[in-house]
């Protein structure tokens, strides 16, 4: 009876492991084994971001293991923030004082990165950011330790003030809600519009679930800009463009990478969104420079989620941390080493350089514009080829 | 002699389970656990422990506590251990508090996380300005997390039942909603947090233990443990005190308590602010441990984590509270490498146990006023 129980027991522990650990297992017998973290959120609410970089991370190493080619057999230990900052320092803490482990791509969340980068530098672990896009995170220290992929608002500002001024608009409006993220893109906007030869009429800032901006577009109305500017979330930006309708304010409505969702159009109907501008840091996956290459093996590997808008950063940074390892060895000083003089390093988001903060200068960001109910490339609108009209400049 | 055998079973247990890396050891361990339980039952070893509990608990509390330093001590390399064990006995701590609202007196209170939050962001605020010892911060953490909870005492006073605790419910949100509005307190993005400094003693540093090199953690796996050594301290003579007697009969019966002369009023305000006041100090000994501090911390679902520890372990009892605060912490942790699927699985190990124990794992007995007395029997 009892070696009956011992026995299922043991079957049972054999059915979890997976038969793709044990058939890696075999093959890397040959090769010294490497192992490479990933931290994400992959349970609660941003969960689906998650797991899509989780499984974009796994994709970058799996087709690594299948390269004949590589020094080393590589494995992802992926662990799970829950987009919480306690239990962030927890992983990483885990993850960092493991020796085995000597590198790690993690944190979507913002505010989860800035309180982890600290435990990532204690222990030297040379950690990209795959996601989290708050400055302070790669700006807001010296840590060699840490780098980032993705862009930043700063850039996403960068872009929105070249391509609005590039497009003939001269005055903007900004109301921003007074989270970080509202606050921080009003700062950027305003000083690349100001270099860019534009001027910022006013600014004002709101609640994050603020209900009635009459007042504030009473005023906006009185000033006349060109362009009426959200920075905060969809649903401050839903009504921030149907008060504008109502108060009869003619002008471009520019939004931030908060407002692009189906839940726009869904909360505004197709009309009144119509023209809407928004910038997103990255790109959709079939038009980044190794996007269809990327989706080709993504669909391959038979993953039950989307990759979703991180997922190719997610893959280019378990990529470059790869590179990182078979150029320089599985020791974390020399990976921090690598990571401190990569330039114009290829990868499948086009390619990567960073900065003397660790911050990939190229980042890329794409302009998106509402058509028919639908977000599209400002390249590729009809807005773009002039076949219809934003407002046009005062 | 069978209560001293369980508690060096227990840190030997805990010792494995901390070290437990791979998921067969990991599932290995949590059955080996329930066999033991079910072996223990099967021969009436638990009745021996039991008894033995009852005759000496001064001793084996102490003996515990020996245990549970030895375990800090041998575990002084690693920096993850370390941080678990911590964890695990602030949140111990934190349960005592709710122990005393909700295992005493019958307050139900969902925002024992915010008060916890409370805590944390006073040693946060406090610990930036750095005009006061840290040890102090932490006192005044507690203090605050008492001093908000004051606005609440005339609604916890005059509801009873379910409306208490959606009292409790509110304030929770309401917190959370504070915090991130609010631009000096960090809003959304949080707030850093100084470390814990004793004279001559910065707990930044990793202490030198004989030439050998530690982790910094020890000295909060220390802490933390001194802590919760005197938290247990006075919840147990709370326990025998006739304020204890007066919250139990407040939870039993309100108006025979009221009957008897008990102010039921005093009582419950008494209960609520003490049970504060542990919540905030451990919030604020985690915050420094954490060294970051963000709103989304201390959610509603954190709240029902604090409630689920009470509940799990067994109303009013300390000893359950250490199993279960054990088991709601270390266990997601342990069962990272299901990666999404592990809190499906945490939720049926805790659905199983509270089937088979409604009471909770270890629940409470009645209460022993003569710790040392020897029966006899």
């Amino acid at each position: 009876m009892k070696f009956n129980t011992r026995k299922s027991l043991r079957a049972v522990v054999f059915s979890v492991g997976t038969s793709a650990s044990l058939l890696a297992a075999v093959a890397a017998q040959a090769k010294d084994t490497v192992e490479l973290g990933f931290i994400g959120p992959l349970t609660g609410g941003v969960s689906s971001m998650g797991l899509g970089g989780r499984n974009s991370a796994e994709l970058a190493v799996q087709l690594r293991n299948a390269d004949p080619n590589s020094k080393y057999h590589y494995e992802l230990v992926a662990l799970d923030d829950e987009c919480k900052p306690n239990v962030g320092v927890q992983v990483a803490t885990k993850l960092a004082t493991d020796r085995k482990v000597v590198g790690t791509i993690a944190h979507y969340c913002s505010a989860v990165a800035m309180g982890t980068v600290d435990v990532y530098h204690r222990f030297g672990l040379p950690m990209t950011v795959w996601g989290a896009v708050l400055p302070d995170i790669t700006y807001g220290n010296d840590y060699p330790e840490i780098t980032r992929v993705n862009g930043t608002m700063i850039n996403q500002n960068e872009k929105a003030a070249s391509v609005m001024t590039g497009l003939g608009y001269k005055t903007f409006a900004i109301i921003h809600d007074t989270t970080d993220y509202g606050k921080g893109h009003n700062t950027y906007l305003t000083q690349f519009l100001t270099e860019g030869g534009a001027s910022v009429v006013g600014a004002f800032g709101v609640t994050a679930d603020q209900q009635d901006f009459t007042a504030e577009l009473t005023q906006v109305k009185a000033l006349n800009p060109d362009v009426v500017v959200y920075a905060g979330l969809t649903p401050g930006g839903v009504r921030v463009r149907q008060q504008m309708e109502k108060l009869g304010i003619e002008a471009v409505f520019e939004g931030v990478s908060g407002i692009k969702s189906d839940a726009f159009f869904e909360g505004l109907g197709g009309e009144l969104a119509e023209g809407t501008m928004t910038f997103l840091e990255g790109a959709p996956a079939e038009k980044l420079p190794g996007g269809a290459y990327f989706l080709k093996e993504y669909e391959a590997a038979g993953f039950d989620s989307p990759p979703e808008a991180y997922g190719p950063f997610a893959f280019a940074a378990m990529d470059l941390l790869i590179d990182a390892v078979e150029a320089s060895g599985p020791d974390r000083k020399a990976i921090v080493e690598y990571m401190g003089g990569v330039k114009e390093h290829a990868s499948i988001t086009g390619p990567i350089t960073f900065d003397d903060h660790g911050q990939n200068t190229v980042a890329l960001i794409t302009a998106y514009v509402a058509q028919d109910g639908k977000w599209v490339v400002w390249e590729d609108s009809e807005y773009a080829s002039g076949a219809r009209k934003l407002v046009a400049p005062k | 002699m069978a209560g001293a055998l369980v508690v060096l079973g227990a840190g030997h247990y805990g010792w494995a389970l901390l070290m437990a890396e791979e998921t067969w050891q990991v599932v290995g361990l949590l059955a080996l656990a329930g066999m033991a339980t079910i072996a223990a039952y099967k021969t009436g070893f638990v009745r021996r422990v039991e008894r033995d509990w009852a005759e000496a608990e001064p001793q084996l509390n102490r003996l515990a506590f020996a245990v549970l330093i030895g375990l800090i001590l041998v575990l002084a390399g690693s920096h993850f251990a370390l941080l678990m064990i911590s964890t695990v006995l602030l949140y111990f701590i934190a349960s005592l508090g709710l122990n005393i609202q909700f295992g005493f007196t019958g307050l139900v209170n969902f925002a024992g996380a915010a008060f916890f939050g409370a805590g944390a962001y006073t040693a946060a605020v406090l610990g930036a300005q750095a005009l006061i010892p840290p040890l102090l911060i932490l006192i005044a953490g507690g203090i605050v997390a008492m001093a908000i909870s004051l606005p609440l005492l005339v609604p916890i006073v005059r509801t009873t039942g379910h409306y208490a605790a959606v009292v409790t419910i509110a304030f929770g949100v309401l917190f959370r909603t504070f915090l991130e509005v609010n631009e000096i307190l960090g809003g959304p993005q949080g707030l850093m947090v100084e470390s814990m400094k004793l004279p001559g003693w910065d707990f930044y540093n990793a202490p030198n233990l004989f030439g050998f090199e530690t982790s910094f953690y020890l000295n909060y796996a220390l802490m933390a443990a001194g802590l919760a050594a005197l938290v247990f301290a006075l919840f147990r003579r709370l326990e025998r005190s006739w304020i204890g007697l007066h919250m139990d009969a407040v939870r039993l019966d309100e108006t025979a308590a009221a009957c008897f002369g008990i102010s039921v009023r005093k009582t419950k305000i008494l209960a609520f602010l003490l049970g504060n006041l542990i919540l905030g100090v451990s919030g604020a000994l985690y915050g420094m441990m954490i060294s970051f501090i963000a709103p989304a911390s201390f959610t509603f679902s954190d709240s029902l984590l604090l409630v689920s520890i009470v509940l799990l372990g067994g109303l009013g009892s300390p000893w359950g509270g250490v199993v279960a605060a054990t088991i709601v912490v270390l266990l997601p942790e342990k069962l990272q490498l299901l990666q999404e699927y592990r809190f499906l699985l945490f939720s049926i190990l805790v659905i199983l146990v509270l089937l088979f124990r409604p009471e909770g794992l270890l629940p409470r007995h009645l209460r022993n006023f003569f710790p040392n007395r020897r029966t006899g029997a």
